[in-house]
């Protein structure tokens, strides 16, 4: 009785898996599928065919529209790094009741809807006067990701001994040298994994940039959403199989790029709470 | 009693302590402590958590301020100096390894810093790294070493710079046993080789006795005793130095003619002590392996008592002896080749026991080194202590 309880549950926890992955994957493999469709058609796949990848490299506004993404995600990664670790740094030292209220408050934009965020951006912008643009794209991404790179900088920091620093202190480093020579190159496996994680979140976020985007030219996210509302053209489909796959690497990337590092925590591990 | 140190090579002072305090929000973690460690000597703090040794650590370092008090190492007044500019370097209790350096980049860091050149930097590198017996692993990464090859690399990284003073932070806490009393060994053979003065600190009781020429007994942030491991296991001066190194007896009862009357019908002598009044109270204690179940001299003093228990310990046999319904004391027996199983006493005998006068030693039950303003500041913040940092 008992072996047969034991070998029921695993074919229906199969079941559900597949139920799941499925329901989770394979609307987003038929798009990729259809984007190799030869004809217009999301219904019937009638032959195999790179035409719409040939459309999209023709197609100036969305490569424009390309461009400018990733142009926002690299900037407000970079920025979002920047302004992060200084916050993370600085919290480090601010101890007590007061570090972690400070601590609470630098999260909130983590749990803040972002259609809030985006609305107050928006409010914001037109109230002091910004014309929107991709600066105001930018200037809200940051805004939104600098909680993202403190969580992970913060999380490393955590395992780092204060005594580091001290080491470096104590081995003739002025309090700069300590950051620069040894606190700075130990975040680094962070650094590198919060990055990529904010270039993936910003390159592909659609409300903030929604909210704050200027005219020409959109972020591809916006662009694809209006594309769509004049139906969908298969070419819609080869660029979200292309996004998809460019977020997939920059997601491995951050997962697996700080093991080169010689450490056994990556950023993502971090954040989900997995090994440390 | 004498704290004269014993064995030290060179009388200059190394580290100078005067009144050195520290305050972490109301309570004195570190309290007026006055000390002076020679050149060369290795110098244990000893004393259980929170009793500020790892602090006055920290403030020799530089890591901490000191709330009032001075700090000389090797004559210079060095109170106000950065960390980075004293001549003391830290063993880490935890390494606190730089995990993007590989093993020499670690060791080399603070020669670099101080700007020498490449070849004298890698001689001396390979240098150091030969004396840990680190060699080979000059390219690895920390991550990639063992507790003890870390370890290893922290003192490789401290004593390259050649410190005034090497302080250590509980450097073996992390280690398992075996390896541990092998780099007790190692640590002490080492310094003797470089002749730096070493200040370690350890709630090891094993640790500090083994490799110290003297060792400091702290307690509430003051010096309960200081002197050669012998002074302090031999002749304790107060009931915490007592009971913290040890298994010891204590007894308490009162003095009188060269005695202590512990009990109407104990009185123990103690022809050694000096310093007591008549009818002044007093502890006295007597270390358990220091006691004689057999084979007793005329020239020792004698009481009755009955085995309460005996439990076997491999080298020793330990036995709980009651002497009156209120006093039960421990005594250990070396298991010499000569007894059998059957010689052991067992719960109910009736025995004899006996320890030379000598060994008798009366405690003060005040600390000694407390100075008058920290008696004073004592009397105020009597009302509990709080829990020490």
């Amino acid at each position: 009785m008992r072996t047969r309880r034991l070998e029921r549950r695993p074919r229906f926890g199969v079941f559900v898996t597949v139920l799941f992955f499925g329901w989770l994957y394979l609307p987003i493999l038929a798009v990729a599928l259809f984007s190799l469709n030869d004809k217009k058609s999301l219904s019937a796949f009638s032959g195999f065919s790179l035409r719409w990848y040939d459309d999209l490299v023709h197609n100036s506004a969305l490569i424009s529209s390309l461009v400018a993404s990733l142009e926002i995600a690299t900037v407000s990664a970079v920025g979002s790094l920047v302004l992060g670790t200084m916050l993370a740094l600085g919290l480090e030292r601010v101890r007590g009741r007061r570090g972690r209220v400070i601590g609470a408050v630098t999260l909130l934009p983590l749990v803040t809807p972002e259609i809030v965020t985006g609305v107050a951006a928006l409010l914001l912008f037109t109230g002091i006067g910004l014309k929107l643009s991709m600066t105001t794209v930018i200037l809200a991404e940051v805004t939104f990701s600098i909680a993202y790179v403190t969580v992970i900088v913060r999380g490393r920091l955590a395992g780092i001994s204060m005594e580091v620093e001290e080491a470096a202190r104590d081995l003739g480093c002025t309090p700069f040298q300590a950051l620069r020579l040894v606190t700075i190159p130990t975040l680094v496996p962070a650094l590198v994994g919060a990055g990529l994680l904010v270039f993936a979140l910003v390159f592909d976020d659609f409300v903030l940039a929604f909210f704050t985007t200027g005219v020409d030219p959109q972020p591809l996210p916006v662009r694809v959403y209006s594309s769509i509302r004049f139906g969908v053209s298969p070419a819609i489909n080869a660029i979200g199989t292309l996004m998809l796959l460019g977020s997939a690497l920059l997601i491995v990337a951050a997962l697996t790029v700080p093991r080169l590092f010689n450490r056994g925590t990556s950023s993502l591990d971090l954040i989900t709470g997995g090994q440390r | 009693m004498s704290t004269a140190p014993m064995a030290v090579p060179d009388p200059t002072p190394s580290v100078t302590l005067r009144a050195l305090t520290k305050d972490f929000g109301g309570t004195t973690v570190v309290d007026h402590l006055d000390l002076d460690i020679s050149s060369g000597e290795f110098f244990s703090l000893l004393g259980p958590s929170g009793c500020g040794k790892t602090t006055t650590l920290r403030m020799i370092a530089g890591f901490t301020d000191p709330t009032s008090g001075t700090i000389l190492v090797g004559g210079d007044d060095v109170t106000s100096t950065p960390p980075h500019k004293r001549d003391v370097n830290t063993v880490f209790q935890s390494y606190a390894l730089f995990e993007h350096l590989d093993v020499r980049g670690n060791v080399g860091f603070g020669l670099r810093r101080k700007g020498l050149d490449r070849r004298t930097l890698d001689r001396r590198v390979s240098d150091m790294l030969e004396l840990v017996e680190l060699g080979d692993k000059g390219g690895e990464r920390p991550a990639r070493l063992s507790g003890g090859q870390r370890q290893r690399v922290a003192l490789a990284r401290a004593l390259i710079n050649q410190p005034k003073v090497l302080l250590l932070d509980e450097p073996l806490a992390a280690l398992d046993l075996k390896l541990r009393h092998a780099m007790q060994a190692e640590l002490k053979s080492i310094q003797r080789e470089v002749g730096i003065t070493f200040l370690f600190v350890t709630h090891d009781q094993d640790e500090a006795l083994s490799m110290s020429d003297r060792v400091a007994i702290m307690n509430d942030g003051v010096i309960e005793q200081c002197g050669t491991p012998e002074d302090v296991y031999e002749r304790p001066t107060s009931v915490f130095a007592a009971g913290f190194i040890g298994t010891s007896n204590l007894m308490s009862g009162t003095w009188s003619a060269g005695c202590v009357t512990v009990s109407d019908t104990l009185s123990i002598p103690a022809p050694d002590h000096r310093g007591s009044a008549d009818g002044e109270p007093v502890s006295v204690t007597v270390r358990p392996e220091k006691i004689w179940l057999s084979d007793l001299t005329p020239q020792m003093f004698r009481t009755a008592g009955t085995i309460v228990s005996n439990s076997y310990h491999g080298a020793t046999t330990q036995y709980l002896v009651s002497i009156t319904p209120e006093l039960t004391l421990t005594v250990l027996e070396q298991n010499l080749p000569r007894m059998r199983t059957e010689d052991r006493w067992n719960p109910g005998d009736r025995v004899e026991l006996g320890w030379l006068p000598e060994h008798t030693v009366v405690l003060r039950t005040t600390p000694r080194n407390r100075s008058e303003s920290a008696l004073r500041a004592d009397a105020r913040a009597s009302a509990g202590t709080p829990e020490k940092l």
